[in-house]
């Protein structure tokens, strides 16, 4: 059974129409990676999905329930799904650590010790020794920021993770420590929707490749066949001018 | 008999305590002020950026009363006006509510800013990990609006501090009135007024040099 279910999603911003008809499903521990030209409308896919977007019309159906029914509990949806995005978003004001430990214990209202004693096994998860806690996110890399970010969405134990061009805003010798860590959380069985411009990491890393422009889904499929043999001309464009 | 427009410096000293007491007036009625206005214009700051059909109208209609309207004109209005109406105030009382809702209605403008300070990225991230917009408001931007915005409510206490001088109209004995009844009692207007500036420029003085602090170490390691 899916654990992510897409149905006929549209969505519009005043004349702006970003989303014309998006159908895709998740099977649990699929990694999906999207790819395609910046506007087609990726990003906006991923906040639908949590709704941080609602959708202008469709369905999201996460484990049976509709998230865009009346009266579904968001806050409560939110915390099954963790997002990483593209400019990392850490809370400024906040050390590393309590990045982590401020939404367990507001949302989930784990105890202080306990909070602490998770952000750090998640810390460490991503490769951020102890000394890094009590750091400010304007003190770290962007590399590490981004891991911080990681480590955040994972400790709230998600079922499904979305990164939003993650490595996209980092220096180039910085990305593969992110996608490091992505690519474990792939192999730990993580059910993942990754929007993304490393080909690499769609070839490796990828179960099914979808391929997104105006708002549509162009082409999908295994990760080989998208990359070798792509059907259609559109998806053939793109990939001859990123390869 | 000291001329009119002498500095004395015997009655000076001895009218120091006086005017002391009065800076402690001032004090008190610009503190507790500004602590009142904090609180409503953080609510009112709020509802001007919220998504409601209302709120963001009624907290811009106070915002433009308030800042289209004198402070003299409202302090008198408040404690000569409501009577009329059936409210009797003490004088205290009036002072602060009519400073209070003057400097909310700045400190309101001074919050949305604040607010507008923070990136979208912010509410993002705190929604997308389960929080309320009440609980990402509380913990996540009010934080960070207020760190930027530090400065601004400084500037809005030094100028709470001078603007309660316009409580001497309805017999508040804070400092500009303890100096005007020195000046009725000694015939003397230099001494008591400059003594009275003094005691301003000792209040505001170290406050402006506290904000010019906070600007700096803000510019200094914003982070993006």
């Amino acid at each position: 059974m899916s654990l992510l279910k897409i149905i006929n999603l549209h969505k519009r911003f005043g004349n702006l129409y970003v989303l014309r008809g998006v159908n895709m499903e998740v099977e649990k521990g699929e990694v999906v990676v999207i790819i395609g030209p910046s506007g087609g409308g990726k990003s906006t896919l991923l906040k639908c999905i949590n709704m941080l977007e609602p959708p202008t019309e469709g369905k999201i159906i996460l484990d049976d329930i509709d998230l865009t029914a009346k009266g579904v509990d968001l806050n409560k949806i939110r915390q099954r799904i963790g997002i990483v995005f593209q400019q990392f978003n850490l809370f400024s004001h906040l050390t590393a650590l309590e990045n982590i430990t401020l939404p367990l214990r507001i949302v989930k209202k784990v105890p202080k010790e306990e909070a602490e004693k998770i952000a750090i096994k998640y810390l460490k998860k991503v490769g951020l020794e102890e000394e890094f806690a009590s750091y400010y996110p304007h003190q770290l890399s962007g590399g590490q920021q981004q891991r911080v970010a990681i480590a955040r969405a994972l400790a709230m134990n998600p079922e499904l993770m979305l990164f939003d061009e993650v490595t996209s805003a980092l220096d180039p010798e910085r990305v593969k420590e992110v996608l490091n860590v992505m690519e474990e959380l792939a192999r730990e069985g993580m059910t993942m929707i990754v929007v993304t411009h490393e080909m690499g990491f769609a070839k490796e890393v990828g179960d099914r490749v979808i391929f997104m422009d105006g708002g549509v889904i162009v082409e999908e499929g295994k990760p080989e066949e998208i990359f070798t043999a792509p059907k259609h001309p559109r998806t053939r464009q793109f990939l001859s001018m990123i390869l | 008999m000291v001329g009119i427009g002498q500095f004395d410096f015997n009655l000076f000293i001895k009218i120091l305590p006086d005017l002391a007491r009065g800076a402690l007036v001032t004090l008190k009625f610009s503190s507790l002020s500004i602590l009142f206005g904090l609180i409503i214009g953080t609510i009112f700051g709020v509802f001007r950026i919220i998504k409601n059909p209302i709120l963001p109208k009624i907290a811009a209609a106070y915002v433009e009363l308030i800042r289209g309207t004198p402070l003299l004109v409202q302090i008198m209005i408040v404690y000569y006006g409501l009577p009329a109406a059936g409210i009797n105030l003490p004088p205290e009382v009036a002072g602060v509510l009519a400073l209070s809702i003057n400097s909310g209605a700045y400190i309101a403008e001074i919050i949305r800013a604040g607010i507008q300070s923070v990136p979208k990225g912010q509410m993002d991230a705190a929604r997308s990990l389960g929080m309320t917009y009440f609980q990402a408001m509380r913990y996540v931007i009010l934080p960070q609006a207020f760190r930027n915005i530090f400065p601004a409510l400084g500037n809005e206490f030094i100028a709470l501090i001078k603007d309660s001088s316009l409580l001497s109209v309805i017999a508040i004995a804070e400092l500009t009135r303890t100096g005007m009844q020195i000046y009725a009692v000694t015939f003397n207007a230099w001494t008591p007024l400059l003594g009275v500036a003094m005691f301003y420029l000792m209040m505001t003085l170290p406050l402006s040099k506290l904000v010019e602090r906070f600007q700096r170490r803000i510019g200094g390691h914003e982070s993006p």
